[in-house]
């Protein structure tokens, strides 16, 4: 019977896995329930809010509209991937260097923005920089801090490529 | 959401073959961002999905056409389209209108085809291919068949699409030196869904309008054309005179509904302001192609 669950073989963070999924079953169900990964968590759960933000094949999808078993063969990446307390990734510290957060729930979200923001458009101007964040929501209201993170963020990258 | 059978084809004969012309509860599935919302809302509970995200390749593909015209397989997603020289180059409006259209991680994965199969009167992009005259290429167990955009959709959500039918793929013709534009009015946030969609397609030398494409969405069960008024600019020498005609035109004849976006009424007078704004938009954009 095919809504039983079946294997799916994918790359994690870097690490070759395989997971037991049901076709019914979301990408953030998946990451918590299998590989207790929590960085991408389910607010909204309707694609509005980037609270659920994973990279599949490079590319920022709402793992809460996304069926597990859609990223059979495909390279996942999850905000856990991107740095560790003690070496953050360029956008992480711009985060903190600018205060782009308060309570913090969103930030995983907007960070893994910023990364495919700047790997697509390494010197966004503030029209690109809103239309990569349109879909994020962040109920702190940092807004104008996130903005000025990635700014710093790209004049880090920036200053690291001329070195 | 509740337990349902997935199976994944590797092509779209066989897709097709596994949809089943009498179960609504059985439906094809590609980025699967709108269903996933039905599905968890528990509107749709489906007791079968067929992924589309195995088939043959070429339904991905986006090609460029010798003449201008752009043919875009039914499953490229929206990022996709967004991204495609060809789209950027020849279809400005169609460019920037994915931009307004949702956000990236939506774009990502929500495809073409289903933009269109989903029959959602809200959405941007088929209003817009209605006026730039775009068609759909259509596969069931019958064999092919094309169909005009514009006489794609049945009514709110519905398709005139048979159960076990796909959209294959998508064509563009080309423009030449015609001007469109878009223009959606949201009234709650400025991503939520628009209460109003006004797309204008316009053949004109200055500001004398020789035909027009003039389409409304969102503010309608269905988008749809709107040939009164698309009878009033046509002929005209631009100025306000016959843009109010022109709205006046449109008011009367769109079937507009009131909903938690605004009441009918409210929304025909966005109607009246909207069709001259996007007249005048088309007016000032530049022609990108050549007049054949």
């Amino acid at each position: 019977m095919s809504a039983a669950p079946r294997t799916i073989r994918f790359t994690l963070n870097g690490a070759a896995v395989s997971a037991s999924v049901a076709p019914h079953h979301n990408l953030v169900e998946m990451l918590q329930q299998q590989f207790s990964l929590f960085g991408a968590r389910e607010s909204c759960g309707q694609g509005l809010c980037g609270c659920c933000t994973v990279l599949v094949d490079g590319r920022a999808v709402s793992a809460c509209l996304f069926l597990a078993v859609f990223v059979d063969g495909t390279q996942v990446v999850t905000i856990e991937h991107l740095g560790a307390p003690e070496r953050l990734s360029d956008v992480q510290e711009a985060f903190i260097e600018a205060g782009g957060f308060q309570c913090g729930f969103c930030t995983p979200g907007f960070v893994l923005m910023t990364h495919q923001l700047l790997d697509e458009h390494p010197d966004p101007n503030d029209d690109q920089i809103r239309d990569y964040l349109v879909g994020n929501l962040c109920r702190c209201a940092a807004y104008p801090e996130i903005v000025e993170a990635v700014k710093i963020a790209a004049r880090k990258r920036k200053a690291d490529a001329a070195v | 959401m509740i337990p349902f059978e997935l199976v994944e084809p590797r092509s779209l004969a066989k897709a097709i073959a596994l949809l089943d012309p009498d179960d609504t509860s059985v439906r094809p599935i590609a980025g699967g961002t709108a269903l996933m919302l039905m599905m968890k809302a528990n509107v749709f509970q489906p007791t079968r999905l067929i992924s589309l995200r195995r088939i043959e390749k070429r339904f991905s593909r986006i090609q460029a056409e010798a003449d201008g015209g752009v043919r875009i397989g039914a499953l490229a997603t929206l990022g996709e389209l967004e991204r495609a020289a060809a789209v950027k180059r020849k279809l400005p409006v169609v460019a920037e209108t994915l931009r307004i259209l949702s956000n990236v991680r939506v774009r990502n994965v929500a495809t073409v085809g289903g933009n269109l199969a989903h029959g959602d009167p809200h959405m941007d992009l088929p209003p817009v291919l209605m006026a730039l005259g775009a068609g759909v290429g259509i596969v069931g167990p019958a064999g092919k068949r094309t169909l005009a955009v514009e006489d794609l959709f049945a009514g709110y959500y519905e398709t005139v699409l048979a159960r076990n039918e796909l959209i294959a793929e998508l064509h563009i013709p080309a423009q030449g030196a015609r001007r469109a534009a878009y223009l959606k009015c949201t009234t709650g946030s400025a991503d939520d869904w628009p209460a109003l969609g006004v797309a204008v397609s316009l053949d004109a030398e200055g500001q004398a309008i020789r035909s027009a494409r003039l389409v409304v969405s969102a503010a309608t069960e269905k988008a749809m054309r709107l040939k009164s008024a698309e009878a009033v600019l046509a002929g005209a020498e631009v100025d306000d005179g016959v843009l109010a005609r022109a709205g006046e035109a449109a008011v009367e004849e769109a079937e507009v509904i009131s909903d938690v976006r605004g009441s009918a009424a409210y929304k025909r007078e966005l109607l009246r302001v909207y069709v001259a704004r996007a007249v005048r938009k088309a007016l000032a954009t530049k022609t990108r192609g050549r007049r054949p």
